[in-house]
């Protein structure tokens, strides 16, 4: 008895507030509804931080050309007002097809002056993202890997203990592994953590074949266009070999890059300060011997254009 | 004790009734939108959106996650969420509204409609007054929807650069399939 009155009471509170939830606001039936597992969009804005790469690939069917430059001594013996502050001189110049071949993996093929051991140099490589962070944070971070081979077309060396004197065609040939994490923090930080390997099939006496080394990079947005970005490379290179080199009196510096990067549509432009000379990390990492302090950095502009092909015929599937 | 049987059984009915018959909900509702610019002319859909009708109030709902809207180009599309709709900061379009009359969910037929309500895009209400057709087919409703919104009016700015490319007014289309909601709920 005393239960069924209880059970009447309940009820009716809850035909009433049925009633004006079900009829006044429709807002509650989807309360509990979220966006899902979302991936991330825009870590960063290219493919490329500075030097090195971001996590993003191109999407499907967009094709990328890209036009990197590193110019000469900022300062130090070459720069100066000489020089207009390195203007005149091009350390490194690379011109760049990449192209999406799905959402996740881009390939492309390029052509670098070339800064270090090895000039005329042509490069092939692959991108793909393994895992995307989610908005709802189910994934925490993205990671891709990078890989590329590269072959130089100079003539060979006279030098036999040249890194530049060609026994065999492999001899031309060096290659970068690399895997990228990266988190977008909010909407204003990006950061990247980036274990890399480097292998020369041909280096000078008591030069590295094989090199770890470790990435950093990040990108703070100013604005919905513009950011500031940074990269830092330590590659480990060991002892005996920096005091072998240390005693012809060439040192090995980390190299370091900063800049701002615009983006205005489908275009993506870079305009950097690095001490590295190189643009391609088959050289910059283990070749950088330019120093930021004795005033050996170099403006440099990276320009990124993409464009969407068969956009349409993807869309009506 | 028989009164209080009485009494009981009538309050159930009453519960399952609010629940059930009068409002029809929806999970799958497809939304796209037009922008006519002379340079361009883009176009973005999703079918991710949620609805909800009360036949008898007249009350509607409408919700969308905007990072579900796909775009031919998806540079565009990371353009969309990044630098216009900034939908990390405002994930969900919403709308909250009023039918201009009660529909006889009973009689099949199509109904032309006014909505009344107010729409949240960008993080930016605005009233909105449009006109759209519910149609009545064998207990299932179907409402239409098309109406224009002015970017501007929702706080998203376009650049000068790219004032050739996007369309001032965006051209908005809302096609939903509801089923009585305690249907759905099962």
């Amino acid at each position: 008895m005393k239960t069924m009155r209880l059970l009447c009471v309940l009820l009716m509170c809850c035909s009433l507030s049925m009633t004006s939830r079900a009829q006044d606001d429709l807002s509650n039936m989807f309360k509990d509804s979220t966006t899902g597992h979302q991936p991330v969009t825009g870590t960063f804005k290219s493919t490329r931080i500075i030097m090195g790469h971001s996590n993003e690939t191109l999407k499907k069917h967009e094709l990328d050309f890209r036009v990197a430059h590193r110019f000469g001594d900022a300062g130090g013996e070459f720069g100066g007002g000489k020089t207009a502050f390195g203007l005149d001189n091009s350390s490194d110049i690379r011109i760049a097809f990449e192209y999406g071949i799905s959402d996740n993996l881009m390939v492309g093929i390029s052509r670098a002056k070339g800064s270090g051991d090895l000039t005329q140099i042509f490069e092939g490589l692959a991108k793909y993202r393994i895992l995307k962070q989610t908005t709802d944070d189910h994934m925490p971070f993205s990671l891709s890997v990078f890989g590329n081979v590269t072959v130089s077309s100079m003539t060979s060396s006279d030098d036999l203990t040249a890194a530049s004197h060609f026994d065999e065609f492999t001899d031309r040939m060096t290659y970068v592994g690399q895997a990228i994490i990266a988190r977008k923090f909010g909407n204003w930080l990006s950061l990247t953590l980036s274990p890399t390997y480097v292998h020369r099939n041909r280096v000078g006496y008591m030069d590295m074949n094989n090199m770890f080394a470790l990435g950093g990079s990040g990108r703070i947005k100013l604005s919905k266009r513009l950011a500031f970005i940074a990269e830092y490379y330590v590659p480990f290179r060991d002892q005996t070999s920096k005091d072998y080199y240390k005693s012809l009196g060439v040192k090995f510096f980390n190299p370091l890059g900063a800049g701002l990067e615009i983006e205005t549509g489908g275009h993506v432009f870079s305009v950097n300060f690095t001490n590295s000379t190189a643009i391609l990390e088959n050289q910059f990492i283990p070749e950088t011997r330019s120093s930021w302090l004795q005033g050996q950095f170099r403006w440099g502009f990276n320009i990124s254009r993409r464009f969407s092909l068969f956009g349409k015929k993807d869309w009506k599937k | 004790m028989k009164k209080q049987i009485i009494l009981f059984t009538v309050l159930l009915l009453g519960v399952l009734h609010a629940f059930g018959q009068d409002v029809y909900s929806c999970r799958n509702a497809n939304l796209s939108f037009f922008s006519s610019a002379p340079l361009e002319d883009i176009e973005a859909k999703t079918d991710k959106g949620v609805a909800a009708i009360n036949a008898k109030t007249g009350a509607i709902y409408f919700k969308v996650p905007v990072n579900t809207f796909q775009f031919k180009k998806k540079l565009m599309q990371e353009h969309f969420n990044e630098n216009y709709l900034e939908t990390e900061k405002y994930p969900w379009a919403e709308f909250k509204g009023k039918l201009s009359g009660p529909i006889d969910c009973t009689k099949n037929g199509t109904y032309d409609v006014t909505v009344d309500g107010n729409m949240t895009i960008h993080g930016v209400q605005k009233a909105y007054t449009e006109k759209g057709t519910v149609t009545v087919n064998n207990g299932q409703l179907t409402a239409t929807c098309k109406f224009n919104v002015k970017l501007e009016d929702h706080k998203i700015k376009i650049p000068t650069l790219v004032i050739k490319n996007i369309a001032e007014v965006v051209e908005v289309t809302v096609n939903a399939t509801y089923i009585a909601a305690a249907t759905a709920a099962k």
